[in-house]
């Protein structure tokens, strides 16, 4: 089974499936658990007529994996990649004698606020990064920067929720569960999509992360430090092999169950999902402890270093690297607890972003150099961006407020055109002026990449043939090579 | 066709208990139906499940799938929705006294509006208000910029889950443009719009009975009976007050008034605000004589305001403005009170607090008159009302003190400064005079208050005495200490059509308030003055509605047999399935509203049929058995999984009702909003019904067996088979625990050998005796479990603790987690 997506798709059914399986019905769980062939046979879903299918891609995909990297909160766009001299020149002045201002979350207004952090020309493209990102800075011929997105939403939860799901509402299918129900996963033992709670889960919470409508299957599995990496993953038996024996009496006594009843597709299934469940035990272990990762890997990430919020986020980078190079379609990581909030700092900017892209910086540009130098990146694409971006002006006066009017973005790897920068803003970095990009049309241009169509992915859930751009998109052309 | 033979009895019983009750059958229950060989023991069967308590609980929570229910709003916060229990509640006394479903269909719709209610049998409490709490078992969001489209949204949720519900259709398709597939249009969205517009959200008491209905008339009749005694006392000077016009102080002109006034309680009524719940009564205080209740002495008449303490302190009611558009900088009212509220609500949002809508929501907590100021300049052209309540909500709770009362005399709208002119513009009505009942203006209220204190009018009402205690007494009664997030009904709004669902870009045309124009009485206008809720109830309910009883009929066969007649059972739009047997859902449908809509008529219609006693064996001539020749293998939903882990180990407890369990929370379930303290691990032993559901920390176990997230209407629940399942089974620490309490369990049992003790682990698990191939299987495991631990470190092992094993396993099997 392996990488067919683009041959061409034939109709296989069930039976047939189940006579060319070597393993006969374990092998057709194995198929409908986490799509490890792609059937393709059909173009789109339903909530009323399926359980579980996989649709396969549309088109060559140029990235078999997402990393999400997720900057909750909302990184200030003029204090890391989209410069604004203007700023300085007017620091300390009414902003409403400049510019409309709209409603903004907390309705505290304050004075044009130059940023604190200097910007410098990187790499062979010259892309302007501020003193923020030193080390990201160094991968900048990998990255295209967007600087032209914006999101229709200034609070936190409706933003998280449309960024994850392309809907400002509680329930839509998150992104991750889209890329699996239509690519499915390309490893049996691990699940498709993957969370790794770094110790903030955005607000909202983990229904960022939930499969909506679609089946429960394609829901994130979430991913924690410490001992139990996954809920339930460990045994709860004393004894050396007793879990093993169980589970052989366990399939003992199914296996003859099956021979007395019906219709026995589904018991069948459940039958061999032991058999998933228990080589998941070991291999998610084995996944999370590094043994064979050198001590050179390990501190290009920044594991040496004395910051454990950056230490922890190392980690989490380098098990990223581990997931996708296992076939997990999509892995997001969350941000660390700095202990300064996450990136939404309503005040005091200065020690809250530095304490957030301290802990950041240094494990992605590690990331990035790693999967290069392994020749994952070309296969591999990176996303890095927050909900929404920030205000020009203060708040009150050290901070700055919800923008979703414009902020910055970017994505490496696969498919996309290192060292470009998309889209303008206006003077203050305020608005978008040119080439806006919206998050339907991100989401478009992340399948795309993957070799789907966000117009043909559809489920009908509700009498509606559901998307996750539900009726917008554009790909982002230009970034792409 | 060739049909399959019928299930064992034991298959049987098994089946009709998980289905009706959604537990496993007692092995005693087992037992006796097995020996039961009279002609009718399986009807016998039957109606005991359906009569158990437990019936409730299992299609209540079918019910829940449908309203999206939810205890708390998720969005950032995750803030409580209030007593939402209590509708969970209701909804298992609903099933259980089967409450015909027009009835449960009307109090869903409109409840609150209905002329005669259902009360509790046993606390007399009403019960038919409870339905419209489904309205708000949506999400909410606090601090929205665009307080319009917060408003939007939650009215597209809440047409989606109504219309998908009770008529089997996709409205809300038609929020953009006309339905693509079927005969809905936008103008139907739009006149569905109007109505959940009209519809108001407000803290609503979940203790009002008939008892406290009767009370509070007596005191407005005991109220009556002051003024015209004192009245008729005073009957010889009433000359001197009637006829008689006094001037106000100053002449005020109005063309030049920076203000508008919003309403003005001083004269007789409410100035046309509604007066919700019992506290504020019909009409304002003037008037109303003053009596000492020591000596009877009357003090004096009340002067002119409404107080939602007339009666007594603790009660609840709400005095609310008819809905104006925000077009000056400021909102004031002058009030004063005690751990109360006034609060203005702009385009019917609730979530008040900071940091965007604070100030919209102020305390009242002084004992003189004040003037309170709302600065409402950011949302000028947006609807908005005032809410005047005795309470206070604390993070979104209402709170009602058994001291709080508010009392107001005007709300004003108004530029620049406060209109002082406004405090001696005091309005003139009632117009026409009532001496008989001392319905007179506010200024002869002033002379006749003069004249008493002057000795020209008797001040001597010993009789007053006797009616001011029994007006206490009763106010007493009135108190209301349990509450519930419902709604109540606001005032007729006819939306414009919002062109691509923008509000942005709302029509000129407003459509009338009407159902669904392809359905029968769909063109005729809702008359009603408010939302007209109870005109929708009526018009779904009218006999030639197709869709009604079908849509019901239909989720209860898809209940019974695990797929609907039409297998979209949310969906009978051309996008849904046409149904398998047509002539037999047309049958069920009128059987239904012929047997008076009674759903334990029809399930035991169909439980008793031959159709579902068949066998799970597979007829070849059916093989995806659309025709039933056998009953369908299924697995069992979430809940009935851990219900049923409970039940076989002997560790349910069976309480029903009340607070929720709070929920179990794992090292996984991070975010904000969280809990401060965990729920227990096996949630007290009670039905998972009662555990708590929390948007944002929904438990895991319930999801992961796909149990749906609580944002629209699934009638159909998703079957997934995923080894996050098995691990569940496998690893997680209830499981393991309740394997524990069954080994426990089996040592006190006291049984004689293995053989017994096997077999009562299979009669409470799968509801039979366990094959001698079984019993061989299990002989050889337990044996094998020995050797290993004596292996591990030499000695015998306790008998229990292999026992546990056994029984963990045994909760492994496929056949407890499918019905077969």
């Amino acid at each position: 089974m392996g990488h067919h997506h683009n041959t061409k798709p034939r109709v296989i059914s069930r039976r047939e499936m189940l006579g060319l399986s070597a393993g006969g019905f374990g092998s057709l769980a194995l198929m409908s658990l986490f799509g490890t062939m792609s059937l393709g046979c059909k173009r789109s879903g339903s909530h009323e007529t399926t359980s579980n299918l996989y649709l396969g891609p549309h088109y060559l995909p140029k990235a078999k994996n997402v990393i999400f990297l997720y900057m909750d909160g909302g990184v200030s766009q003029v204090d890391s990649f989209d410069p604004k001299p203007r700023l300085a020149k007017e620091n300390g002045e009414d902003p409403r004698k400049k510019f409309k201002v709209d409603a903004t979350q907390f309705d505290n207004v304050g004075k044009i606020l130059k940023s604190p952090w200097d910007f410098k020309q990187y790499g062979e493209c010259g892309m302007p990064v501020s003193d923020l990102f030193p080390h990201i800075a160094t991968c900048v011929d990998d990255i295209a920067l967007i600087r032209s997105m914006v999101s229709n939403f200034p609070e936190h939860t409706n933003a998280n929720y449309f960024l994850h799901t392309g809907s400002g509402l509680q329930g839509r299918p998150s992104m991750g569960a889209w890329m699996n129900y239509g690519l499915g996963s390309e490893n049996k033992n691990i699940p498709g999509y993957v969370v790794l709670d770094g110790g903030l889960i955005p607000p909202g919470g983990l229904d960022n992360f939930k499969n909506g409508f679609l089946p429960a299957s394609y829901q994130a599995s979430v991913f924690k430090a410490g001992p139990e990496p996954v809920a339930n993953i460990n045994p709860r038996e004393s004894i050396n092999n007793l879990q093993e024996e169980k589970l052989q009496f366990i399939k003992q006594m199914d296996d003859s169950l099956i021979g007395k009843i019906g219709e026995a597709d589904a018991v069948e299934s459940a039958i061999s999902n032991y058999e998933l469940a228990y080589k998941m035990q070991s291999s998610i272990p084995e996944l999370t402890e590094f043994k064979e990762e050198t001590e050179a890997t390990k501190k290009l990430y920044g594991m040496d270093s004395d910051d454990p919020h950056l230490r922890g986020y190392a980690s989490q980078c380098i098990l990223a690297r581990r997931l996708i190079e296992r076939g997990v379609r999509f892995v997001e990581l969350t941000c660390p607890n700095v202990g300064a909030d996450r990136w939404d700092q309503h005040s005091n900017l200065k020690v809250g972003h530095e304490r957030n892209a301290h802990a950041v910086d240094q494990p992605i540009a590690g990331l990035l150099k790693d999967l290069k130098s392994r020749g994952l990146l070309e296969e591999t694409l990176v996303v890095w961006t927050g909900e929404f971006g920030r205000t020009p002006f203060a708040q009150g006066s050290d901070g700055r407020d919800h923008n979703p009017s414009a902020f910055s973005m970017w994505m490496a790897g696969a498919g996309v055109k290192g060292g470009t920068i998309f889209g303008k803003t206006d003077e203050y970095g305020y608005r978008v002026i040119e080439n806006a990009v919206t998050v339907h049309d991100l989401h478009a241009t992340i399948m795309h990449l993957l070799g789907l169509d966000h117009k043909q992915l559809t489920f009908r859930f509700g009498g509606r043939d559901m998307r996750l751009t539900d009726v917008h998109g554009n790909v982002v052309k230009d970034i792409l090579t | 066709m060739e049909k399959v033979p019928p299930a064992t009895k034991n298959s049987l019983i098994r089946r009709v208990s998980y289905l009706l009750t959604g537990l496993p059958p007692n092995p005693k229950e087992v037992k006796n139906f097995l020996l039961d060989t009279s002609s009718v023991s399986y009807e016998k069967m039957v109606d005991r499940y359906l009569n158990s308590p437990a019936y409730g609980e299992r299609w209540a929570r079918h019910w829940m799938d449908l309203v999206r229910y939810a205890e708390t709003k998720g969005h950032e916060f995750d803030y409580a929705i209030t007593g939402a229990w209590k509708y969970r509640d209701y909804l298992i006394r609903a099933f259980n006294e089967d409450v015909p479903y027009d009835q449960f269909l009307k109090e869903h719709i409109a409840g609150d509006l209905l002329q005669t209610t259902r009360e509790n049998k046993e606390t007399g409490v009403s019960e038919s208000r409870l339905g419209t709490t489904f309205y708000v078992m949506g999400e909410g969001t606090h601090s929205p910029v665009d307080v319009r489209q917060d408003e939007a949204d939650r009215i597209d949720n809440m047409i989606d889950v109504t219309t998908k519900t009770f008529q089997g259709l996709t409205v809300s398709c038609a929020k953009c443009h006309d339905h693509k597939f079927d005969p809905i249009t936008a103008a139907d969205y739009y006149a569905l719009y109007g109505v959940m517009e009209s519809t108001r959200f407000s803290p609503v008491p979940a203790d009002l009975s008939k008892d406290k209905k009767l009370a509070a008339q007596e005191i407005e009749n005991l109220n009556s009976y002051m003024r015209k005694l004192v009245a008729g006392k005073w009957d010889r000077a009433k000359n001197s007050y009637i006829n008689t016009e006094y001037a106000q102080n100053t002449t005020i002109n109005t063309s030049a008034m920076s203000y508008t006034v919003i309403g003005d309680f001083r004269g007789r009524d409410f100035d046309g605000w509604t007066s919700d719940g019992f506290a504020f009564g019909q009409k304002s205080t003037l008037g109303n004589p003053i009596v000492d209740p020591a000596t009877g002495k009357l003090l004096g008449l009340d002067e002119g305001k409404a107080s939602s303490r007339s009666m007594g302190m603790g009660i609840f009611g709400a005095l609310r403005s008819p809905n104006f558009i925000l077009e000056k900088d400021f909102i004031g009212v002058r009030a004063l009170g005690k751990n109360s509220s006034i609060r203005i609500i702009i385009d019917n949002f609730q979530l008040i607090q900071n940091p965007i809508y604070g100030g919209m929501d102020q305390r009242v907590n002084t004992e003189e008159w004040n003037n309170f100021i709302f600065n409402v300049r950011a949302w000028k052209g947006r609807k908005a009302y005032i809410e005047i309540l005795p309470g206070t909500h604390d993070r979104h709770r209402y709170n009602l003190t058994e001291d709080a009362f508010i009392e107001a005399q005007y709300a004003v709208t108004y530029d620049g400064e406060w209109p002082l002119d406004l405090e001696k513009n005091i309005t003139k009505q009632p117009s026409q005079d009532n001496w008989a009942s001392l319905e007179i203006s506010p200024f002869k209220v002033i002379r006749i208050n003069d004249d008493l204190k002057k000795g020209k009018l008797t001040s001597n009402f010993p009789e007053l005495k006797a009616v001011v205690d029994s007006s206490r007494l009763l106010a007493k009664s009135l108190k209301n200490v349990s509450f519930v997030n419902g709604i109540y009904d606001g005032y007729g709004i006819n939306s414009p059509i919002f062109n691509r669902g923008n509000y942005k870009e709302p029509s000129e045309e407003h459509v009338p308030r009407r159902f669904l124009s392809v359905l029968s009485l769909g063109d005729s206008v809702f008359k009603s003055e408010g939302s007209g809720r109870l005109e929708l109830a009526e018009v779904m309910l009218d006999k030639d509605n197709p869709l009604t009883s079908r849509v019901m009929v239909n989720r209860i066969w898809h209940h019974l047999f695990g797929k609907g007649i039409v297998e979209t059972v949310d969906n009978f739009g051309l996008q849904g399935k046409l149904p398998s047997h047509p002539e037999l859902l047309d049958y069920l449908a009128v059987k239904f509203q012929q047997e008076g809509w009674s759903v334990k008529k029809l399930i035991r219609a169909i439980v008793t049929s031959e159709t579902f006693k068949r066998s799970d064996a597979l007829a070849n001539t059916d093989p995806n058995n659309i025709y039933l020749a056998s009953f369908p293998v299924r697995r069992l939903e979430a809940e009935a999984i851990r219900d049923g882990i409970l039940a076989v180990s002997e560790s349910l407890d069976s309480t029903m009702y009340g607070t929720p369990v709070p929920t179990h929370l794992t090292a996984f379930m991070q975010g904000r909003g969280r809990p401060g303290k965990s729920g227990p691990i096996d949630g007290e032993g009670r039905r998972s019904i009662y555990l708590e559901v929390r948007r944002n920390f929904l438990e895991p176990m319930m999801t992961t067996f796909d149990r749906p997230i609580p944002f629209s209407t699934f009638g159909r629940r998703n079957v997934t088979n995923v080894p996050s399942q098995s691990l569940i089974l496998m690893n997680d620490p209830l499981v393991a625990q309740q394997a524990e309490i069954m080994a426990g369990k089996l040592m006190e049992k006291g049984l004689a050998n293995f053989e017994e003790k096997v077999q009562w682990i299979y009669m409470q698990a799968f509801s039979r005796l366990a094959s001698r191939e079984e019993l061989k299987k299990a002989s050889n495991f337990f044996g094998m479990l020995q050797e290993m631990e004596e292996k591990m470190d030499g000695k015998e092992k306790p008998e229990m603790e292999l026992w546990k094993e056994y029984c963990h396993s045994i909760f492994n099997l496929k056949e407890f987690i499918y019905l077969i």
